[in-house]
């Protein structure tokens, strides 16, 4: 299968400035060497905590943020180094969707007005055309054209998001992004957005990334997914071998903290504890030693390798892996105990 | 068992320009010493509503409210000038909300808001005030307790913000605490890391809980008895081990379908029809019925009645699932 989106060694790091601009603190250190695929067709799946960088790593494939290092290509072509022109006509087949329905809709603008926003700064200027184009839209995302001249204020959260997928596809996009598509909607409303973005794919032959928290969701929707953690990639790869087997703690910890709906008598709830720690200049180890309940002493300093362990299945974690045989410290291999990993230390 | 609040027909109403808005509609809520009550809906059904208007937060103008008992620890709350619900508020009655971001002040310290829950209930000094600040800190689970007093609350993450906002509500050890959606807005590990620590607390001091949410996984892992709530009506209240073994009312086996489980199949999401009916033309009969798949002539023209059915238990439907027979699926 060909691949319509390819990450090679991306990173993306944003300056952090001292009290004095020209003092130059650190970095934040969003994306890390991250090199991934997405096949033409599929639903690939980004996951991981608040802060670990998959908003900015979506925004650096549909061009909105350039890499401070490594290669964007779409459909094989490298995003980057396109004349203006040619960048934006590009990017066109690219669009978001985006997590807040309350915040990403302008309120001034009426149905009508936000729907054809894109088509207007196309260049189209028929009024006829765009009515009837954005009343199809409308109608394929659950809405009417009743609803053309009314405003976001008089809409449901779930219904503002219908706007937003009606706007997102109104240039016949090819790669859609969905960066937490249902996180600020009730659960009720999760499964109709969810199943509509299903449709809309297969009806419209579309590639999603689809950018979430919850395992539950990806599972049910991913072909194939990256797991993220401080930037990095932590496992990656086919959906169902990594739901069948995963194999880095941290997507165990993920897939652990889905709540289950039934009620047992013990109704324990797992907890991963611990924050995400700063991505200002992060540990050259395995970014994730230090929330690991099977952190070993040489995880905080060696950098684990990403590899692939079976077919189109990676993953970046020595416990699987291996230490490398170089420049390992001592007792690398002993487990950390608790007083370790308390920061600072 | 003690009762530490009893509230009757609780009912209000939000004037606008294009209606009445019935926002609830004759709500009744009890809850006792110790217990988890959780009450759950989807957005718009009138949670918050209930909940500001138990706090008596709620404006009015604009909203018209009435209700027959507000009994908070005994005391009858509608009696009660705004100076004595202050004093209340906070110290035996204290609320969560879900954006901690709005609830906490940006300017100050989170270890100087917390502080002044102190002073203000107990009229400690600013040295005894803190010595609890960082003791409760610390109980919530904030490593560096002493430290991170001192940060603002921008400064601290989503999950650390929201433990800020558990600590405040227990500061004072009070009978009642109502957390509004307190951790929708966070990721699903941090989720689990706020709960168990506000079950960990709840359970430790003894305290009451109001917990309000559209999420039924969060209720099955926290609460002992439940209350549904669908377009400002209560349909159906339940132990909480009764309402997920043997659900009633088919708007409660819809939310809990919806909650999606790492078992389910793949690329289709089981959701229930329609939305929910607008709050200023809602429909006749039980306002359920456009999106039940066992709606009938009666519940298109009748209002069921909120019927007991077993111990402990109500539901509001003339067809109700899982009793006498018939099953739930
Ligand atoms: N323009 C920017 N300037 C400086 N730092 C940034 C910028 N954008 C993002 N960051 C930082 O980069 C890191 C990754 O942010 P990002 O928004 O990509 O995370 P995310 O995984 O999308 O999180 P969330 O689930 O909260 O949306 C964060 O620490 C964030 O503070
Ligand atoms: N100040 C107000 N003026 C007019 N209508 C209001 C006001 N506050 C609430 N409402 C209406 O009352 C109804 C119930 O609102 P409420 O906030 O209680 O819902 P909720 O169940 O808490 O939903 P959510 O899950 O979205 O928080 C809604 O239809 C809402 O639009
Ligand atoms: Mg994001
Ligand atoms: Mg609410």
């Amino acid at each position: 299968m060909t691949e319509i989106m390819t990450l090679r060694n991306v990173s993306v790091h944003f300056p952090v400035r001292g009290f004095l601009p020209f003092l130059k603190k650190g970095e934040i250190q969003a994306v890390s060497d991250v090199s991934l695929g997405v096949r033409r067709g599929e639903i690939f799946g980004l996951v991981g905590e608040s802060g670990c960088g998959k908003t900015t790593l979506a925004n650096t494939m549909v061009g909105l943020v350039k890499p401070t290092a490594g290669q964007v290509l779409f459909e094989g072509v490298d995003l980057h180094s396109l004349p203006r022109e040619e960048f934006k006509k590009t990017r066109r087949r690219m669009q978001m969707i985006f997590q807040d329905p309350f915040s990403s809709l302008n309120p001034r603008f009426n149905v009508y007005q936000l729907v054809s926003e894109p088509m207007v700064i196309r260049g189209e200027d028929d009024e006829e055309t765009m009515k009837a184009r954005v009343v199809e839209l409308l109608e394929m995302v659950g809405l009417s054209a009743q609803d053309l001249y009314r405003y976001p204020s008089d809409f449901s959260g779930g219904q503002r998001q219908r706007i937003g997928i009606a706007r997102a596809i109104s240039l016949n996009p090819t790669f859609l992004v969905c960066d937490e598509p249902v996180s600020a909607l009730d659960v009720s409303i999760h499964a109709q957005i969810l199943n509509l973005l299903l449709e809309l794919q297969e009806r419209l032959n579309l590639t999603y990334v689809f950018i979430s928290h919850n395992l539950a969701d990806v599972k049910k929707m991913c072909d194939r997914l990256a797991v993220m953690y401080l930037g990095k990639l932590m496992e990656a790869g086919d959906a169902d071998k990594i739901f069948a087997r995963p194999l880095h703690p941290y997507t165990q910890a993920l897939i652990a903290a889905v709540l289950d709906i039934y009620f047992s008598e013990e109704r324990e709830i797992v907890v991963l504890p611990g924050d995400t720690p700063s991505p200002i200049n992060p540990p050259p180890g395995c970014r994730f030693w230090q929330r690991c309940p099977k952190a070993m002493r040489g995880c905080k300093t060696v950098p684990p390798a990403f590899l692939e362990v079976e077919e189109d299945h990676f993953v970046a974690c020595h416990l699987v892996n291996g230490f490398p045989n170089q420049d390992l410290p001592e007792g690398f291999d002993q487990p950390m105990v608790g007083r370790e990993k308390v920061p600072g230390r | 068992m003690e009762q530490v609040l009893k509230l009757r027909n609780l009912k209000v109403v939000f004037p606008t320009d294009y209606g009445l808005i019935r926002a609830v509609e004759g709500v009744d809520l009890d809850i006792y010493h110790r217990e988890c009550v959780a009450l759950v809906g989807e957005s718009g059904c009138g949670k918050s509503v209930t909940s500001q208007a138990v706090m008596r937060l709620l404006d009015s103008p604009p909203a018209l409210i009435r209700m027959d008992v507000l009994e908070f620890d005994g005391r009858d709350l509608t009696q009660c000038t705004e100076a004595e619900m202050q004093e209340i508020r906070g110290k035996e009655l204290a609320m969560i909300f879900q954006d901690a971001m709005t609830s906490l002040n940006p300017v100050m310290t989170v270890g100087n808001q917390i502080d002044e829950m102190y002073r203000r209930h107990y009229g400690d000094s600013k040295q005894a005030a803190r010595e609890k600040t960082v003791h409760a800190l610390e109980l919530i689970g904030i490593p560096e307790p002493k430290e991170r007093a001192n940060s603002f609350p921008h400064q601290l993450s989503g999950g650390m913000r929201q433990r800020v906002l558990l600590a405040m509500a227990f500061a004072c050890m009070p009978k009642l605490i109502i957390a509004d959606e307190p951790t929708t807005a966070l990721d699903v590990t941090i989720q689990a890391q706020v709960l168990k620590t506000l079950r960990g607390m709840q359970r430790g001091c003894g305290t009451s809980l109001l917990l309000v949410t559209h999420d039924l996984s969060v209720v099955a892992k926290m609460a002992d008895r439940v209350y549904v709530m669908y377009a400002g009506k209560i349909v159906e209240k339940a132990p909480v081990k009764e309402l997920f073994t043997n659900p009633h009312h088919p708007y409660t086996v819809g939310l809990m379908a919806a909650v999606p489980r790492l078992t389910d199949e793949k690329k289709k999401f089981t959701q229930i029809p329609g939305t929910v009916p607008s709050p200023v033309h809602k429909p006749s009969g039980c306002y359920f019925h456009p999106r039940c798949e066992y709606a009938t002539e009666r519940c298109r023209r009748e209002m069921p009645r909120l019927e007991p059915m077993g111990r402990d238990r109500q539901v509001r439907c003339f067809h109700p699932l899982g009793v006498g027979g018939k099953s739930s699926d």
